[in-house]
């Protein structure tokens, strides 16, 4: 895991990967979701219900694998195989929408009985309800755009005024 | 869907965060979901998600699109035939209208929810719960213990309703 990427990496450092290269890892993501069932709407109100906890291991397992990893990969400073990039660790940032955000979505999760990914997985696997979610997810996102959008619109023309001319 | 094979829950979650360290180990990206859905707003002609990271190349829309083929390859690696389907299992549908239409106004509302909450949170499940709680990120953990508070608030005062 160390060595064999090394020599390689020197050779294509920088490079791009194709969008459509990240579908198999797609694929990959929407058949163990599936198999840990998170695709699985009983595991939802389970979750919330404290009645069956599937989700909450697959969840902590989840990130607890992830964290044992990068820790190893953050120590031996490995590098991306197929870019030859080194990998950027930087989580997301704190903002001041982020604690209403998250509740508004937890809400949401509640209710659906779905994530953003599972949903499309859930669909994947024949689940037409989903689509029902799916919608909703677009028009939210779509609606955060419009709000942004409009609150953006006015924000830098009053900044402007104090910037230098370009 | 009965018979859809699920591994034991912390097998499955092991299988999560394995493909959370693959994905970076081998293309340096940070898993995560929500985002494809402002692209696919940009492509649609959403001007505010036109911009910046939303703009391409856009990794997250095929890795989104990866999901529903995983998704079918589960089901056919289960032993059981693929046929689409209402069913939500027996908890949901004790508390949800019956109606196959008033329904989804429900899942469309929630999942309304799910996409705005996702973009002022700057990630969803995938993004903060998973990536981000593996990343040890403060905001994340965070998100994701607000996640569980607002799913807890709403299935608690669904099934409390209803049922």
């Amino acid at each position: 895991m160390t060595n064999a990427p090394a020599p390689q990496a020197a050779k294509i450092t920088g490079r791009t990967l194709p969008p459509i290269a990240f579908l198999p890892f797609g694929a990959l993501f929407g058949f163990v979701l599936s198999r840990a069932g998170a695709t699985t709407y009983d595991y939802y109100a389970g979750l919330f219900l404290f009645s069956h906890l599937q989700l909450l291991w697959v969840i902590a397992a989840g990130a607890a694998t992830g964290a044992v990893f990068i820790a190893i990969m953050k120590r031996m400073k490995t590098k991306a195989v197929l870019t030859g990039d080194s990998i950027d660790f930087t989580g997301k940032p704190f903002t001041k929408e982020l604690v209403p955000g998250a509740l508004v979505l937890g809400v949401g999760w509640g209710l659906a009985g779905a994530c953003p990914g599972t949903v499309l997985t859930m669909l994947g696997e024949g689940k037409l309800n989903a689509l029902f979610t799916i919608g909703g997810i677009v028009v939210g996102t779509w609606l955060y755009g419009v709000v942004k959008n409009a609150s953006q619109g006015k924000a830098p023309s009053a900044g402007d005024s104090h910037a230098p001319a370009a | 869907m009965e018979n859809l094979t699920i591994w034991a829950g912390w097998a499955g979650g092991i299988g999560v965060g394995l493909v959370v360290a693959l994905l970076y180990w081998t293309t340096g990206k940070g898993l995560g979901v929500s985002a494809a859905y402002g692209e696919v707003c940009g492509l649609a002609g959403s001007d505010f998600f036109k911009r910046g990271t939303f703009a391409g190349p856009r990794w997250r829309l095929f890795f989104a699109l990866g999901l529903p083929i995983g998704g079918a390859i589960a089901v056919l690696t289960s032993g059981i035939s693929w046929a689409p389907t209402w069913d939500m299992g027996t908890l949901y549908p004790a508390v949800l209208p019956d109606s196959t239409w008033i329904r989804g106004g429900v899942l469309a509302a929630g999942g309304a929810l799910i996409g705005i909450g996702a973009r002022m949170a700057g990630g969803c499940q995938s993004g903060h719960a998973i990536t981000g709680m593996a990343l040890l990120n403060p905001p994340s953990v965070l998100a994701g213990g607000l996640f569980f508070v607002g799913g807890i608030v709403s299935v608690q005062t669904l099934f409390g309703l209803f049922s």
